[in-house]
């Protein structure tokens, strides 16, 4: 049973994260309260609303794309900004994220925050580079891998921006998720990027989510595509890789097992859906 | 805590508890339209226009309703005269025991309002958040498409 005593809606980053401060582990931040409608933990009274604080989004002048923590899924997928970002590629994710009822209340803030493992959200920014501006007191920024893998580090600050990378001039992004139904969240998630130089990978991220662990970059599956055309023989190399080296383990959605065929699948469908986008990159 | 709506184009003001949702503060003030399915946003039956988009009221904390334009379906009608998705839902006969209506209603008026032409495909996805056990979601589409004729002046017939 939830202890809820007060609900606030601060005006200012500022006094919505001295309120969070004062209060400690008796408050939680809130965008759209997807998550914290159907849990609250019992030490927490205080529910500081967020979601109307940053709730903008932009194209900065390098062609990156700012947006704020409060924006909801809804609106950044009818943004013209997002839809002419990489092919449209926020746009098809966050498509296929829950429902329109729920894509309509819940925030990118909000998403970044639960940081659920199973985030169709998660790894798609991750690969396409998003940094997170952060508040606490003044504000500092961080790589979205490094605060979805040490979450404690960044207690008690708030989530205020997510600003991503203007893509290079030749790259592509992709995105595959694997679900049992259309309603359930996924039993993995994959999302690439890739940006090239002299028809070879010169930038790579792969970032694979449901694993069902937190998204985390594949490190070895980056290096063996860094620097190769992206052809047939590659992806099929990477798509092996990708097998090998998740950490994949069973829950109740899939087995450990199932899961590394999974990875290959998304990786090489990724990866060949971004080359034949990019003419291979030559 | 007093929270300010705006409800069916009427000003209201309710007391309500920190923990309240949205959907409890609805119903016990009469909105009897907005239906309590699942209560954790998987069926939509307690879907409402909350400032103009169609959301679950089951995760929507009263609180956060403060200064919201919130419409159910009670506020649809324009008097005597039902909204064209609710007529086109009426007409096409896309109602078992009802109860997934309301919701379904509430999802359909804010696609149309985004998107007044929606192939089958947009439609289903238009409406993914709203589960009804009864049907084979048949009626609701051509329901749903019927409300788009209607509401660009056309025929509503089936």
């Amino acid at each position: 049973m939830a202890n809820l005593e007060k609900y606030i809606r601060p005006t200012s980053l500022e006094e919505a994260w001295q309120a969070l401060r004062e209060a400690g582990a008796s408050a939680r931040p809130i965008g759209g309260g997807v998550d914290l409608a159907l849990f609250v933990p019992r030490e927490v009274t205080t529910l500081v609303d967020v979601s109307a604080l940053s709730s903008e989004c932009s194209v900065r002048t390098d062609g990156g794309l700012d947006i704020g923590a409060g924006v909801t899924l809804t609106e950044l997928a009818e943004y013209d900004g997002a839809a002419n970002y990489l092919g449209g590629i926020l746009v098809e994710v966050l498509r296929k994220v829950a429902s329109p009822l729920l894509r309509n209340l819940a925030t990118v803030g909000g998403t970044l925050a639960s940081a659920h493992p199973w985030s169709d959200v998660i790894p798609m920014f991750i690969a396409l580079g998003a940094e997170i501006e952060l508040y606490e007191g003044e504000t500092c920024a961080t790589a979205l891998e490094d605060l979805v893998a040490d979450r404690a580090a960044a207690a008690g600050a708030l989530i205020s921006r997510v600003r991503l990378p203007a893509p290079a001039g030749r790259a592509g992004a992709a995105f595959e998720k694997f679900i049992r139904t259309g309603f359930d969240v996924g039993m993995l998630n994959c999302a690439c990027y890739v940006a090239f130089e002299d028809g070879r990978c010169s930038t790579v991220r792969v970032a694979l989510g449901g694993t069902p662990d937190m998204a985390k970059r594949v490190g070895d599956v980056e290096a063996l595509l860094d620097g190769q055309p992206l052809d047939e023989r590659t992806i099929n190399e990477a798509a092996k890789r990708a097998s090998e080296t998740v950490p994949a383990r069973d829950d109740q959605r899939a087995s450990g097992e199932y899961r590394r065929i999974l990875a290959a699948a998304g990786v090489r469908r990724c990866l060949t859906r971004i080359a034949a986008e990019n003419g291979g990159g030559a | 805590m007093r929270i300010h709506v705006t409800i069916n184009r009427e000003r209201k003001a309710f007391d309500v508890d920190p923990g309240d949702k949205l959907l409890d503060v609805l119903r016990r003030e009469g909105y009897m339209g907005v239906k309590k399915g699942c209560g954790t946003g998987d069926c939509g039956a307690c879907a409402v226009l909350f400032n103009g988009r169609a959301m679950n009221s089951c995760l929507i904390f009263a609180a956060k309703a403060d200064g919201a334009e919130i419409v159910t379906v009670e506020g649809l009608a324009n008097g005597e005269r039902l909204h064209p998705v609710q007529e086109a839902f009426l007409r096409s006969g896309a109602v078992q025991c009802g109860y997934c209506t309301p919701g379904m209603v509430i999802s359909t008026v804010d696609l149309l309002s985004r998107n007044p032409d929606p192939t089958e495909d947009e439609i289903r996805e238009g409406l993914s958040g709203n589960l009804c056990r009864c049907t084979g979601y048949v009626k609701q589409l051509d329901a749903v498409k019927a409300a788009a004729r209607l509401m660009k002046g056309g025929d509503a017939d089936v």
